[in-house]
């Protein structure tokens, strides 16, 4: 009987560990390669406060008992629609206006998570909000995270050709009739489901670093601009897969264990570009 | 497209926030398959005229009218017929494209969802050749000198065969054979096959450049317009 618990025991550990790789590696490799459009096309600010949006909106769900995905993809999206036209009505920079965001939506996250019921700051689903868990995948998780890998596979297949200019200059391709607003929106759009989807694995606040570090590792290593993107997803994989299997080994929080991973893995990148340089062979 | 290429009537543009226009009261009709030449002091207002004509400014008074259609309103219908060489082209050593993809990029706007054919390729290739880049062709773009950097936008510009065409001190870092060869062969031939350009600097050369119409600016006003030749609309 006690053999036949712990084999149990042992499949759903296994099991656990296989969605867990799996989940890691599908939403590593998205914000890896939806961080390097979001870098080239200067969205990087804008992506930040959209992931403290889907924070902010997660608490709110917490707070409110209702289902949190779909209330931080709301408040995420909402927020990518509404940055440019405040930015503009106020007359300020858009990094500046995403900043304002970012800090309200930090306020509104405490005050919800305060307002959560039960002791504030010590049950499970407020540690999963603020510094994720492997807890969180499931198998309803990884179906979104493919359907998402899915639409952005698609999305950059068929408009990689309009996409390019606007990511080398995008008021050159405005100029010559690519409706870089309508583009630039669909990437934003994009970033915010992602976020929305990584943020249960990462937690709240380290959500960014999967967006920025395998962006910046990426950097150091490619040339061309697909190669860039190819590889910021197999580094984000990359990070979350030795994060997520840090976090099971150590018992450290998720998000932690991603957003360590992925600096090491852009130390190692950097010191790997200084090395060519160094001897000769002629970097990215 | 009637007898003029660009109208502006009574044409003002402001930058967002400023009170002063950057070009005010602007009238000005040039004519279809001319060679404009658009100078002026640092200032003047010659970039902010090139791009109210493209629509990437919007007038906040007056009307434009470009190859018979209405800006901004037709402004897409404009930008497809029209290429543009700014004036701040300069891209740093990591700019992940090489230079004929940048090249090409002026082509993948007029195309169904970018995407470019064999043909396309071939005419990159043939205008990189023209203007003497072929051997740069596979370099990074930011690894270029910035006159190489300069002469891969203009290419860009020519692949897309303009209808117009609106150059922004294209020639600020081309050495001097290269401003002869596209001043002397490549712009009749744009000419004569009815483009109309308007070419901005703020020290044009005689001898390379024989514009049609000079354009006068200063401090955002037309101060003058002289017709210097006589050059039959195609």
């Amino acid at each position: 009987m006690r053999r036949e618990l712990s084999a149990g025991w042992r499949l759903k550990v296994s099991a656990l560990l296989v969605s867990s790789l799996v989940g890691g590696l599908l939403a590593g490799g998205l914000c890896g390669s939806i961080g390097m459009l979001c870098y080239r096309l200067r969205l990087m600010t804008m992506a930040f406060a959209m992931a403290h949006a889907a924070l902010a909106g997660s608490a709110l769900a917490l707070a409110a008992g209702s289902e949190a995905t779909s209330t931080a993809m709301i408040l995420a999206l909402a927020t990518a629609m509404v940055l440019g036209p405040l930015a503009d009505r106020f007359g300020i920079p858009l990094d500046l206006m995403s900043m304002i965001l970012f800090s309200t939506y930090n306020a509104l996250t405490f005050i919800f998570i305060v307002l959560s019921p039960g002791p504030a700051l010590m049950t499970e689903s407020v540690g999963q909000l603020l510094w994720g868990s492997i807890l969180a995948i499931r198998p309803g998780y990884i179906a979104a995270l493919s359907a998402a890998v899915l639409a952005s596979a698609v999305f950059l297949a068929l408009f990689w050709g309009r996409i390019n200019p606007i990511l080398f200059d995008p008021r050159l391709a405005e100029a010559e009739g690519v409706n870089v607003k309508l583009y630039r929106y669909a990437i934003l759009l994009l970033a915010g489901v992602i976020t929305t989807l990584a943020l249960r694995l990462t937690g709240g606040f380290l959500v960014f670093s999967l967006l920025y570090l395998p962006a910046a590792s990426s950097l150091q290593l490619q040339s061309s601009m697909k190669k860039l993107v190819l590889s910021a997803w197999a580094i984000g994989s990359a990070s979350a897969a030795a994060g997520l299997g840090l976090s099971f080994l150590l018992d450290l929080p998720a998000g932690s264990c991603i957003a360590i991973a992925a600096a090491i893995i852009f130390l190692g990148s950097a010191a790997y570009s200084r090395m060519r340089a160094w001897s000769g062979i002629e970097g990215p | 497209m009637g007898r003029y290429a660009v109208e502006l009537e009574s044409v003002s543009t402001y930058y967002y926030g400023e009170k002063r226009p950057a070009i005010r009261d602007v009238s000005l009709r040039i004519p279809a398959g001319s060679l404009a030449l658009i100078t002026g002091p640092n200032g003047a207002g010659k970039t902010t005229l090139l791009e109210t004509i493209i629509g990437i400014l919007r007038a906040r008074r007056g009307r434009v009218r470009v190859l018979g259609y209405e800006v901004p309103r037709e402004a897409a219908k404009v930008r497809r017929m029209t290429s543009y060489v700014p004036q701040d082209f300069m891209k740093p050593p990591a700019e992940p494209f090489t230079a004929r993809e940048v090249a090409a990029m002026g082509l993948s706007s007029m195309r169904p969802l970018g995407q470019l054919t064999k043909a396309d390729w071939n005419r990159v290739d043939q205008v990189l050749e023209l203007l003497g880049m072929s051997e740069c062709s596979e370099k990074p773009f930011g690894k270029l000198s910035g006159g190489q950097q300069q002469k891969i936008m203009i290419a860009r510009a020519l692949v897309r065969d303009p209808k117009l065409l609106l150059l922004d001190e294209p020639f600020s870092a081309v050495d001097r054979e290269s401003r002869r060869l596209i001043s002397r062969r490549i712009f009749p031939k744009l000419l004569n096959g009815g483009c109309t350009i308007l070419f901005v600097s703020h020290h044009p050369e005689p001898d390379l450049l024989e514009p049609d119409i000079v354009v006068e600016l200063e401090e955002g006003a037309i101060r003058g317009v002289a017709a210097q030749g006589v050059r039959a609309s195609c």
